[in-house]
């Protein structure tokens, strides 16, 4: 099919892209065309406007600096991907971002529709639950820092309101010091360029990555396609804080990750297999982060 | 068949309240995603709403029957409703009763078959996507009755013959 007639917008600044909205009956925004499209094709959304982000250059932006790591909502998942400064601070975005569907749609998605969609079996939104992010929004009132835990709320479902639009996504850097932290984002894939039956994205930091048994000081799960929202899962985080990520301490995570998540059964994929992968995920992700915290060439 | 059930606080009495739930200017106004709607009779309304989920919204096409009009007591409604690859059916009641500030609680429930896309996402996501509806309906509501916004009562019960709804399958 094709979509119904609405109207294309092409704003080229952040406050034009805000007067639209605030003026135009039912409009949507549209980033990178990855999902959007496909659902007006299909006949499943309707709206009369389409205000395209694409000329609004001044939401491509990746910042690092001391305290945080801030990233534009239309950094292309390519740009996400191959950032050197990223992969030295925050090395999960690139890897989950690297990991998303195939080339063509890495080559247009962005950050902020991934986050603006809040598919639960998205790879942002769980990095960002790992990572305890923030989500800028911004309308003509002024701009809204919400929390990461406070900002998805059910699937799909998000605190976005219509009159606003994701401006970036920040993530402090104080808790993951490169030189004894570790962080990866695996995900379970039944066949490539698909969504994952579920992923695990986990940090780990280390009091000394030089000791004989390095302690974790601090570790971070979240699960992606487990819930109806990306979940973390803090009560397994407190398995392995405090040790040496014992063979017991990961079981207990195992147990705790398989009994925390909700995932809806899919045709490939009933509920207690996802369960159990799940578990069994959070568990490899969280060895691969803690060999890389423990690596002593950063 | 999911069951939806819930309860909204709202200042005015429920006589002042009972013509802004029975004026279709003012539900069309008030109902999430409403793009249309139009007073067939006095106890039916046909209606095009885009309800859904993220990006997904599907355009319903809404045919409703008033089934109960106790003013200033008790509404109850049915509705189906049918869109590209989405169809629902749906009972909803609403009571007025008095509360102990001199306001209305609004008990409502609502029994639903969806099928389609939107029923694919599972009992769970639906019952927090309605909850959400459900409360932008009532403050955009409560937002009218406090502005003292004109409205008048519409909808009466319909005759026993006409209070089932035409299917077309």
């Amino acid at each position: 099919m094709k979509p119904a007639p609405f109207t294309h917008h092409r704003p080229e600044t952040v406050d034009e892209t805000l007067e639209r909205l605030e003026e135009l009956e039912d409009a949507e925004l549209l980033a990178g065309n990855q999902s959007l499209g496909i659902v007006m094709a299909n006949r499943l959304a309707t709206p009369d406007h389409l205000v395209d982000l694409n000329g609004v250059d001044e939401l491509a932006f990746i910042d690092v600096d001391d305290d945080a790591v801030r990233i534009g909502a239309m950094t292309r998942h390519r740009t996400i991907e191959r950032s050197d400064r990223l992969a030295e601070t925050m090395p999960m975005l690139p890897e989950s971002a690297g990991q998303i569907a195939g080339p063509s749609v890495r080559n247009q998605g962005t950050l902020g529709g991934s986050i603006g969609e809040a598919d639960p079996a998205g790879n942002y939104p769980a990095a960002l639950a790992a990572l305890e992010g923030t989500i800028h929004l911004r309308s003509l009132d002024g701009t809204r820092d919400v929390p990461v835990d406070e900002y998805f709320i059910a699937y799909m479902f998000t605190d976005l309101r219509e009159e606003e639009l994701i401006e970036s996504v920040s993530i402090p850097t104080e808790p993951f010091p490169p030189e004894r932290t570790g962080m990866t984002f695996l995900e379970l894939k039944r066949a490539a360029q698909t969504f994952p039956t579920v992923s695990a994205a986990t940090s780990i930091r280390v009091d000394d990555p030089t000791a004989d048994e390095p302690i974790v000081e601090d570790a971070r799960i979240a699960m992606a396609n487990a819930a109806d929202i990306p979940l973390r899962v803090e009560d397994a985080e407190a398995h392995v804080e405090g040790g040496s990520l014992s063979a017991e301490a990961l079981e207990a995570v195992v147990e705790t990750v398989s009994s925390a998540v909700t995932p809806e059964s899919e045709m490939h994929a009933d509920r207690d297999y996802k369960e159990e992968v799940a578990g069994e995920y959070a568990k490899r992700s969280l060895e691969t982060s803690y060999e890389r915290a423990v690596a002593t060439e950063t | 068949m999911l069951e939806f059930t819930g309860e909204n606080e709202m200042e005015q009495s429920k006589e002042e309240l009972w013509p802004y739930f029975t004026d279709t200017d003012i539900l069309a106004e008030c109902a999430p995603g409403c793009k249309e709607m139009t007073l067939v009779s006095p106890h039916e309304i046909e209606a095009v709403m885009a309800v859904g989920v993220g990006s997904v919204k599907p355009e319903f096409d809404v045919d409703v029957v008033v089934t109960r009009a106790d003013r200033p007591d008790v509404l109850e409604m049915k509705a189906v409703g049918h869109a590209p690859r989405n169809e629902f059916e749906t009972v909803a009641q609403m009571e007025l009763k008095e509360n102990a500030s001199g306001g209305t609680t609004v008990v409502w429930s609502a029994t639903a078959d969806v099928s389609g896309t939107i029923a694919s996402l599972g009992g769970r996501a639906l019952k927090s996507v309605t909850k959400r509806l459900v409360k932008k309906f009532f403050s955009k509501m409560q937002a009218k009755a406090d502005e003292g916004v004109e409205a008048e009562s519409e909808l009466e019960a319909a005759p026993e013959e006409d209070a089932t709804l035409e299917t077309d399958d």
